[in-house]
C-alpha cells in the first residue's frame, strides 16, 4: 500500500517535466529514463549491432561449425567430431611451432614496446627545446604503415650492407645475419616494433599531461625527486592507459602475420620455420592446401587462447590498475 | 505486475517488428541487387540476339599477366581468337598475383566462377581432386589434343588418368656463365663445366680475390634460380621427393650427398660471406651475374630478356645443368602455367574452344617470340626458336631452352600430400645452417611426410 502512494506521489514530477503529458498512466511506467536510455543507447549502436548480426556473427557461427569437419571450400564438409582439434595437438609439429614462435614474440614485444613508450613519452613530456620536434620524429614512423616499412627494413638489417649493421659495426660489434639467421628473425621483428612505438608514446603523452598538477607540486614540496614522483605519482596515474594498451597490443601480438609474410622469402616463414607465426600456419592452411576446416578449428584455439588471456589481465588489472574515478 | 506485463507487449511487439524491417532491408538488398543485375543482364542477351542472328557467348577470362609487356601479348591473341569466329566473345579480366586464385576459389564456392583461369601447373591435381577444376576429359576423348604438349606437361595436368587442364607456358633452367671471366682464369670458353666435380673445380678458377674480400666467386650452388630442392633431384637421377603413387624418396643416399657438397661450398666460402653476398641479391637492385660478381649462375630461359635489356656487355654462354656423375643426366627443374575451366562454369563448351585456341600453334608462339617464354606447345616451340623476331643470340639461347626442357623435369604436388614441403624444408635449411647432420635431417623428414602421405592416403 505504502509503495502505492509511492508511485503516485511521484507521477506529478514526472509529468512536470513535459515529458509524457498525454499519455496514460502505465505507459509512464513503462517508458522510466532509465530504460529510455537504454533504448536511445541500443539505437546509437544500432549500426555496428545491426553490422554484426548480418556480417559478423553468421559466419563466426559458420566458422565454429566447420571447425568440426573437413570442409574444403568446394567439394566435402563432413562432420568429422574434434578431429581437427586431435590432430593438431597430437600431429600437426607446425602447430607447436608456430604457437612457439608467437609466444616468443608476445612475450618479448609486448613489455618492451610499452616500456619503450613509456620512456619515451615521459621523456618527451619534459620541457626541453625543440621538443615539439622530437615530439613529431618519434611519432613519424606510426603513419608510415605497412609493406613499405616491411621492405625498408629488409633493407636496414641486410647484413653486410644494412644500416644497422653498418652502425653496430662503428662500435666494434659484427651484427648477425637478421632475417637470414633463424635465431635472430623474431628478434629482427621486435626491433622493427620497437621502431614504431610512437602511437603508442602519443597516449601516453596524453594521459601524462592530464595528470593533476598540483601532485607534482606537493610531491616537490615533500622533497621528492624526478625519479620517485615519476614512480609515485606518474606511472599509477597512467596504469589505466598502460593496461589499455598491454591488453590491445597483445591481443594484436597473436595476430602478427603480415610482417611474415612479406619478411621470409615467398612467405614460406623464413629459416628453418622461424617465422611461422600461428596466423601464418594459418593462413597457409586455409589458403595454400585449402584445408579450410582445419583452419577454422585453428582459429577457434587462438580465440579462446586470446580470450582466456585477456580475462587474466583484466583479473591482474584489478590489482595493479589505478582508475581515479572509482573501479571503471 | 500484472498491469505492467500486459502494457509491455505492444511495445515489444513494435520493437520486434522494426527489427524485422531492418533485417528484412538488410536481406532485400541482396536478393534485390541480385534480381536487378540478372535483369540487366538478361536484356542485354535478348538485345544483341535481335542484332545478331546468333546468341554471342561472352567468356570471363582470368589472368594475372597485367604488366606492359604481358597484358598487350595476352590481349591481343584475345582478340585474335575473337575475331577467329562469330560465336564467342573472351573479355580478359586482370586479378593481381595475389589475389587470382582465392578470388576464383571463392567464385567457385559461390558457384559463379569465371569461364576460364591462368592456374600453377603444380597444383593441378589438388583442384582436380577438389572440385575446382573441370574434368576435360570428355572433350580430349573427342579432340584429342595430348601430342601438342610436352610429354612431361601433359603428365602434369592429368590426374587419375583424365586431364584438367591444358599447359600453356612452362620454364626450364640452366647454367650461364661468363666468358670473359672464364678467359681471365685461363679457362676454354666453349667448354662449361659437365659434372659437379668440373663445376667446383671451374668455380675455384674463377674465385677472385682482393685480400680477404672477394671480388668474384666462382659459383654458389644455391645462387640464382636454383635450390637445394633442385640439386637433390638432379642427383637422384631426376627423382622427386614425393610420386604420384604416395612413394616418399627424400632420404636417399644421393639426395644426402647434394646436401652434403653444397655444406662443402658454404665451409669454404665461409657462411658470413656467403650470407653478406645472399642477402644483396635478395634486394635485387643488381643481378650478381649481370654486374660480374660471380662467374657462373643458374637461372631460366628467360634471364636472357635481362642479359639482353641491361648486360649487353656481357659475352655469356650457356650449358646444361652439370650432373653428379658422368652419365648420370643434366636433370633440370621446371615449372609453369595452364589455363583450365573451373568447376561450374556456364559455357564449358565454349570455354573448351577458347583454352584449344590458347594452346594451339599460332598463339603459342605469339607468345613464346613476343615474351621470350617457353611454351607447352611442341611444334610451337620449334617454329619459336627459329623466328626471325628474335635475335641470333635469341634463337640460340631459345633452342637451347627448348632441348633442355627434354631433362627438365616437372614436380606436380600431389592430391594427398599438399604440403609436404612444410615438413621438408625447415629440415633441409637446418641441414644447410649446420644445426643438423643432413642424414639426420632428411630421414626426419621422411618420416614426417610418410606420415603424412598414410595419413591422407587412408
Amino acid at each position: 500500500m505504502k509503495t502505492k502512494t509511492g508511485r503516485s506521489a511521484l507521477r506529478p514530477s514526472v509529468s512536470s517535466r513535459g515529458h509524457y503529458t498525454g499519455q496514460s498512466a502505465p505507459r509512464k511506467r513503462w517508458l522510466t529514463i532509465e530504460r529510455k536510455e537504454t533504448m536511445q543507447g541500443l539505437l546509437f549502436v544500432s549500426p555496428w549491432l545491426v553490422g554484426f548480426l548480418c556480417f559478423a556473427l553468421g559466419p563466426m557461427l559458420f566458422s565454429l561449425y566447420a571447425s568440426f569437419t573437413n570442409y574444403n571450400i568446394t567439394s566435402r564438409m563432413d562432420f568429422i567430431g574434434l578431429s581437427n582439434y586431435e590432430r593438431m595437438l597430437t600431429i600437426d609439429s607446425l602447430f607447436w611451432i608456430s604457437l612457439y614462435n608467437t609466444l616468443y614474440y608476445v612475450a618479448f614485444m609486448v613489455p618492451l614496446t610499452t616500456a619503450g613508450a613509456v620512456i619515451l613519452a615521459s621523456l618527451l613530456n619534459q620541457t626541453i627545446p625543440g621538443k615539439r620536434i622530437f615530439r613529431t620524429v618519434y611519432y613519424l614512423p606510426a603513419v608510415l604503415s605497412g609493406v613499405g616499412v616491411y621492405l625498408l627494413w629488409m633493407q636496414l638489417l641486410s647484413p653486410s650492407t644494412g644500416l644497422v649493421n653498418t652502425v653496430l659495426g662503428w662500435f666494434g660489434v659484427d651484427g648477425p645475419a637478421w632475417l637470414f639467421d633463424p635465431d635472430w628473425t623474431k628478434p629482427a621483428l621486435i626491433l622493427m616494433k620497437l621502431w614504431g612505438v610512437g602511437s603508442g608514446m602519443l597516449l601516453y603523452l596524453a594521459s601524462m599531461q592530464g595528470v593533476p598538477k598540483q601532485l607534482y607540486e606537493s610531491a616537490e614540496l615533500d622533497g621528492a625527486g624526478p625519479l620517485r614522483r615519476f614512480f609515485t605519482i606518474t606511472l599509477p596515474m597512467i596504469t589505466p592507459i598502460i593496461f589499455f594498451d598491454i591488453v590491445t597490443s597483445t591481443i594484436g601480438g597473436f595476430q602478427v602475420f603480415q610482417e611474415a609474410y612479406v619478411m621470409s622469402e615467398s612467405g614460406d616463414g623464413g629459416p628453418q620455420n622461424s617465422l611461422v607465426f600461428y596466423n601464418l600456419h594459418m593462413w597457409n592452411k586455409a589458403f595454400e592446401v585449402f584445408d579450410m576446416g582445419y583452419a577454422t578449428a585453428m582459429a577457434w584455439v587462438l580465440f579462446t587462447f586470446i580470450m582466456v588471456l585477456t580475462l587474466i589481465n583484466l583479473w591482474l588489472g584489478k590489482r595493479w590498475v589505478y582508475y581515479e574515478g572509482g573501479d571503471r | 505486475m500484472r498491469e505492467r506485463t500486459t502494457w509491455t507487449w505492444p511495445r515489444m511487439a513494435v520493437l520486434l517488428v522494426a527489427a524485422s524491417l531492418v533485417l528484412s532491408a538488410c536481406g532485400g538488398r541482396f536478393g534485390g541487387g541480385g534480381s536487378s543485375s540478372s535483369n540487366a543482364g538478361s536484356n542485354t542477351n535478348t538485345d544483341s540476339s535481335n542484332s545478331q542472328a546468333v546468341e554471342k557467348v561472352e567468356l570471363d577470362f582470368w589472368t594475372f599477366w597485367g604488366s606492359e609487356t604481358r597484358r598487350p601479348i595476352i590481349e591481343k591473341i584475345i582478340q585474335d581468337f575473337n575475331q577467329s569466329q562469330d560465336r564467342i566473345t573472351v573479355k580478359h579480366t586482370y586479378l593481381p598475383w595475389g589475389d587470382i586464385w582465392t578470388k576464383n576459389l571463392a567464385a567457385i564456392a559461390a558457384g559463379n566462377p569465371p569461364d576460364v583461369i591462368v592456374n600453377d601447373i603444380a597444383t593441378v591435381a589438388q583442384r582436380a581432386e577438389n572440385k575446382q577444376a573441370a574434368d576435360l576429359s570428355a572433350y580430349t576423348r573427342k579432340e584429342p589434343v595430348e601430342d601438342r604438349f610436352f610429354p612431361e606437361l601433359w603428365q602434369a595436368v592429368t590426374h587419375e588418368g583424365k586431364p584438367y587442364a591444358l599447359p600453356f607456358n612452362t620454364d626450364t633452367r640452366f647454367l650461364y656463365y661468363n666468358k670473359e671471366a672464364f678467359r681471365e682464369a685461363g679457362l676454354d670458353p666453349e667448354k662449361p663445366p659437365g659434372t659437379w666435380a668440373e663445376l667446383e673445380e671451374y668455380a675455384q678458377k674463377l674465385d677472385k680475390k682482393n685480400g680477404d674480400r672477394y671480388e668474384r666467386i666462382g659459383f654458389y650452388p644455391t645462387w640464382g634460380n636454383w635450390g637445394w630442392d633442385s640439386w637433390m633431384i638432379n642427383a637422384d637421377n631426376g627423382r622427386g621427393f614425393v610420386d604420384q603413387e604416395g612413394n616418399v624418396t627424400i632420404h636417399t643416399p644421393r639426395k644426402v650427398e647434394a646436401l652434403k657438397w653444397i655444406n662443402n661450398w658454404t665451409d669454404r666460402l665461409g657462411s658470413s660471406t656467403v650470407n653478406a653476398y645472399k642477402a644483396e641479391f635478395g634486394e635485387q637492385q643488381s643481378n650478381p651475374f649481370i654486374a660480374g660478381k660471380v662467374g657462373m649462375i643458374i637461372e631460366m630461359a628467360t634471364f636472357y630478356t635481362q642479359l639482353r635489356d641491361y648486360g649487353q656487355d656481357v659475352d655469356f654462354g650457356i650449358a646444361p645443368i652439370p650432373e653428379y656423375e658422368e652419365g648420370s643426366g643434366h636433370y633440370s627443374s621446371g615449372g609453369g602455367f595452364v589455363v583450365e575451366i573451373p568447376y561450374g562454369s556456364d559455357h564449358p563448351d565454349e570455354a573448351w574452344e577458347f583454352i584449344k585456341y590458347l594452346t594451339d600453334v599460332e598463339a603459342q608462339k605469339y607468345w613464346a617470340v613476343k615474351n621470350f617464354d617457353n611454351i607447352a606447345n611442341i611444334e610451337a616451340s620449334r617454329q619459336a626458336a627459329g623466328s626471325d623476331e628474335l635475335s641470333e643470340t635469341g634463337r640460340m639461347v631459345y633452342s637451347e631452352a627448348v632441348r633442355n626442357l627434354d631433362v627438365t623435369k616437372m614436380f606436380p604436388i600431389p592430391a594427398f600430400a599438399p604440403d609436404y614441403r612444410s615438413l621438408l624444408n625447415p629440415q633441409a635449411d637446418a641441414a644447410l645452417q649446420g644445426d643438423k647432420m643432413p642424414e639426420e635431417a632428411l630421414e626426419q623428414a621422411q618420416e614426417d611426410v610418410e606420415a603424412l602421405v598414410a595419413r591422407n592416403k587412408q
